[in-house]
């Protein structure tokens, strides 16, 4: 069952925005991480409280900081997605940006039926208009402890590089919504990657979620790396429209991910074409990747 | 008469060993794993499976020691030894004797969980090719996989086949590429215009499980018509109308081009876009918020209300036959149980009653796994939509209008995995039949 394969341009090899601009990226989100109280709360003028946030706003500022978190924490064997949103404040102000205080629970995205269990997370998310990607600040409950999460992924680690070419399947999950046990890391890896794409991307209008895997352009496993270049499709609510993204990581067990990304967007006649491109290097090292 | 489950059981009780119908891909799995050769296949006659519980940690460290000894050549199934859960390693018949030793010299606490894993192989091939054989001679539709257009038309044939006196077939119409609108009836009664239920399905070509769900509901109404209270006395009164495939041409291009197919297959004149949204398209709202009018967009509304064949063969039958107490119509994913308006944020005049039905469906669908289900208007709980089936339906007198959306919350989202079909069928039969018993009642 073959995928209709929308023309992708070709990604640019490097980030071609000037070095300060890429820089301020991730010292930008430094600061919010570290000042925690000080982007401002309700007190701060013209911010309104909304009264009846709806549930669909919240759960999808939730999940942005999800992604995150998932992001961060750059674990494929301990991805957490979304359970409910126990507790969740929304501000609004003049310029339509929005803020949100959250409690919300997880669970394991990969997870056994009869080893659930309901992880907690505190959450503020900022949506601002100059900057796309939402600002968050997010802390999460410890649902595995540091030690068995490191085995895992390194176990992972150790079964991808076992695999010699997921690039012979033309797509994960299959149409059946079928992924085959040795395939599983690949998704989960996938997964994490695009973590980072959706996180970039969310907004309060605009959520969402990981199709299917349609194609896998490069797949290198040495000692020190996985070096995974993919094209995921992404499913935009709410206009529905499912969006190519390019996506090359390179992941090591307890190092952080490093992701370039380039999606297409749908060209709609009120904007001009639309592509988007992001990176993530190590927010430690900035080594040229 | 049971319906047919999967006959896939899964013989290992680990749920590493994820069986699958339609490839050999498990194969390639062992493979890996055993670092042999992956084309031909190995035998495994002799092998067991020991599963062993690792009480502090000395026990895991000497169990690592044996699973990382070189000439015993051990295979770990899932996790390496860790407290809490027990540890599958596949032995190879050469080794047994020695890790049993080994397990016992060092007291270690261990149980055979699989006595010979070339037995349990060969068992499952021949299932595997015994239901694909089966399938072939179209007497055993398995109702735990996903089907194309014809599989599933000739589906509901059978199931006129062995429940002739209850259902029949109707088609309504023909869809843009000619492919038939296929309906079930379910009747108890001659002629007249009795007060009916209709289920729509597959309207959004991408959400396969909703015409999954779809054709194992029909199935269950004809199998439990005469035993279960609900459905028999409900049937009584009112005929109930099954499409389990809305948007026949969306729902081929999804097996043979797009799996992430949405809309209709309709040409746009000037565009080369293809297909309107048909959850658009409907004459309640047209062209208000949530739809679009660009033919490229996922949600483009079409031309004008009802242009799409596929949606003017149902509305217009639903109009002719003018006795329609209740349209359900289902999607996924988002688990969901929605009532009007899509179109606008005002309540719907009805809105407190359809809300406490919902609540109930929900409440009812939960009871099988614990599937959560969120309950409310699609203005409020999802996003402005217009020109929708449940507006369209309730506008135009049938009040108890809902629309489901399905498993799961995104996990897997559109490609949700088959072994999700029947448990999702199996919930969400009892949130219907909720709905069902309350418009039973009430009308």
């Amino acid at each position: 069952m073959q995928l209709r394969r929308q023309p992708l341009s070709a990604p640019r090899p490097g980030d071609t925005r000037p070095a300060a601009q890429r820089l301020a990226g991730p010292l930008l989100l430094l600061l919010a991480l570290q000042g925690a109280g000080a982007s401002g709360g309700p007190e701060d003028s013209g911010w309104l409280q909304d009264a009846e946030p709806s549930s669909r706003l919240l759960s999808q500022a939730a999940r942005a900081a999800l992604h995150f978190f998932n992001f961060r924490a750059a674990s494929p064997s301990a991805l957490q997605v979304l359970e409910n949103v126990l507790d969740g404040r929304a501000w609004v102000n003049q310029k339509k940006e929005y803020k949100f205080d959250l409690v919300f629970t997880t669970e394991f995205y990969s997870t056994e039926e009869d080893e659930k269990r309901l992880g907690q997370c505190s959450a503020q998310v900022f949506f601002r208009n100059e900057k796309p990607r939402p600002a968050v600040n997010v802390t999460c409950s410890q649902l595995i402890k540091k030690e068995r999460r490191q085995e895992e992924d390194y176990h992972l680690y150790k079964l991808m590089k076992q695999l010699k070419s997921p690039l012979n399947a033309v797509s994960i999950p299959d149409s059946h919504g079928y992924i085959a046990p040795s395939l599983r890391p690949v998704w989960d890896l996938a997964f994490l990657g695009s973590s980072y794409v959706m996180w970039q991307k969310t907004t309060p209008f605009l959520q969402y979620y990981m199709s299917q895997i349609s194609s896998v352009k490069q797949w290198k496993t040495n000692d020190d790396a996985i070096d995974f270049d993919y094209t995921v499709l992404l499913h935009e609510f709410s206009t529905q429209e499912i969006i190519p993204c390019r996506i090359h990581l390179v992941w090591y067990p307890s190092k952080p991910l490093k992701v370039k990304y380039h999606c297409q967007e749908r060209q709609t006649p009120e904007e001009a074409s639309g592509t988007e491109d992001g990176s993530a290097m190590a927010l430690t090292e900035l080594s040229n990747f | 008469m049971s319906l047919p489950q999967t006959p896939y059981k899964y013989s290992l009780t680990q749920p590493l060993y994820d069986w699958h119908p339609w490839n050999m891909k498990w194969i390639l799995f062992f493979g890996a794993l055993i670092g042999s050769g992956i084309c031909d296949r190995e035998t495994f006659s002799g092998h067991q499976v020991f599963r062993i519980n690792v009480r502090n940690g000395d026990e895991i460290s000497k169990l690592n020691r044996l699973v990382n000894s070189d000439n015993l050549k051990l295979n770990l199934w899932k996790s390496p030894p860790a407290l809490g859960h027990p540890t599958d390693v596949l032995v190879p018949s050469v080794s047994l004797q020695e890790v049993k030793s080994f397990l016992e010299d060092h007291d270690l606490e261990y149980s055979v969980a699989v006595e010979d894993l070339q037995t349990i192989l060969d068992a499952e091939k021949q299932e595997m090719q015994h239901n694909v054989h089966q399938e072939l001679s179209s007497n055993c539709f398995n109702y735990g996989a996903y089907h194309t257009l014809e599989a599933i038309h000739k589906e509901m044939d059978n199931i006129v086949k062995y429940y002739p006196r209850l259902v029949s077939t109707v088609t309504i119409g023909h869809s843009f590429e000619n492919r038939s609108m296929y309906v079930l009836k379910f009747s108890t009664g001659e002629g007249r215009q009795r007060p009916a239920l209709w289920l729509n399905a597959g309207i959004h070509a991408r959400e396969w499980v909703s015409p999954a769900t779809a054709i194992w509901t029909a199935r269950k109404i004809a199998c439990d018509y005469g035993k279960d209270a609900i459905i028999t006395s409900t049937l009584k009164k009112m005929d109930i109308f099954v499409l389990p495939v809305a948007n026949p041409d969306g729902y081929v291009y999804t097996h043979t081009h797009n799996r992430l197919w949405r809309k209709t297959r309709s040409v746009n004149p000037g565009s080369t876009c293809i297909g309107t949204d048909p959850n658009r398209n409907w004459n309640s709202s047209f062209g208000g918020v949530g739809s679009i009018a660009d033919p490229c967009s996922e949600v483009y509304h079409g031309p004008y209300p009802h242009s799409e064949v596929e949606v003017k063969s149902v509305a217009d039958f639903i109009k002719k036959h003018g006795n329609f107490k209740c349209f359900i119509d289902l999607h996924s994913f988002s688990q969901m149980v929605l009532y009007p308006y899509g179109y606008t944020a005002t309540k719907a005049q009805d809105a407190d009653e359809l809300d406490m039905v919902a609540r109930n469906t929900a409440k009812a669908l939960a009871m099988l796994s614990g599937t959560q289900y969120r309950v409310g208007s699609i203005f409020s709980i999802t996003y402005a939509a217009s020109g929708s089936t449940v507006d369209w339906a309730y506008d135009n007198g049938i009040k108890y209008a809902f629309s489901f959306e399905l498993r799961d919350t995104g996990d897997y989202g559109f490609a949700l995995p088959a072994s999700q079909i029947i448990p999702t069928a199996q919930e969400t039969w009892l949130g219907l039949k909720t709905i069902i018993e309350h418009v039973r009642d009430n009308i």
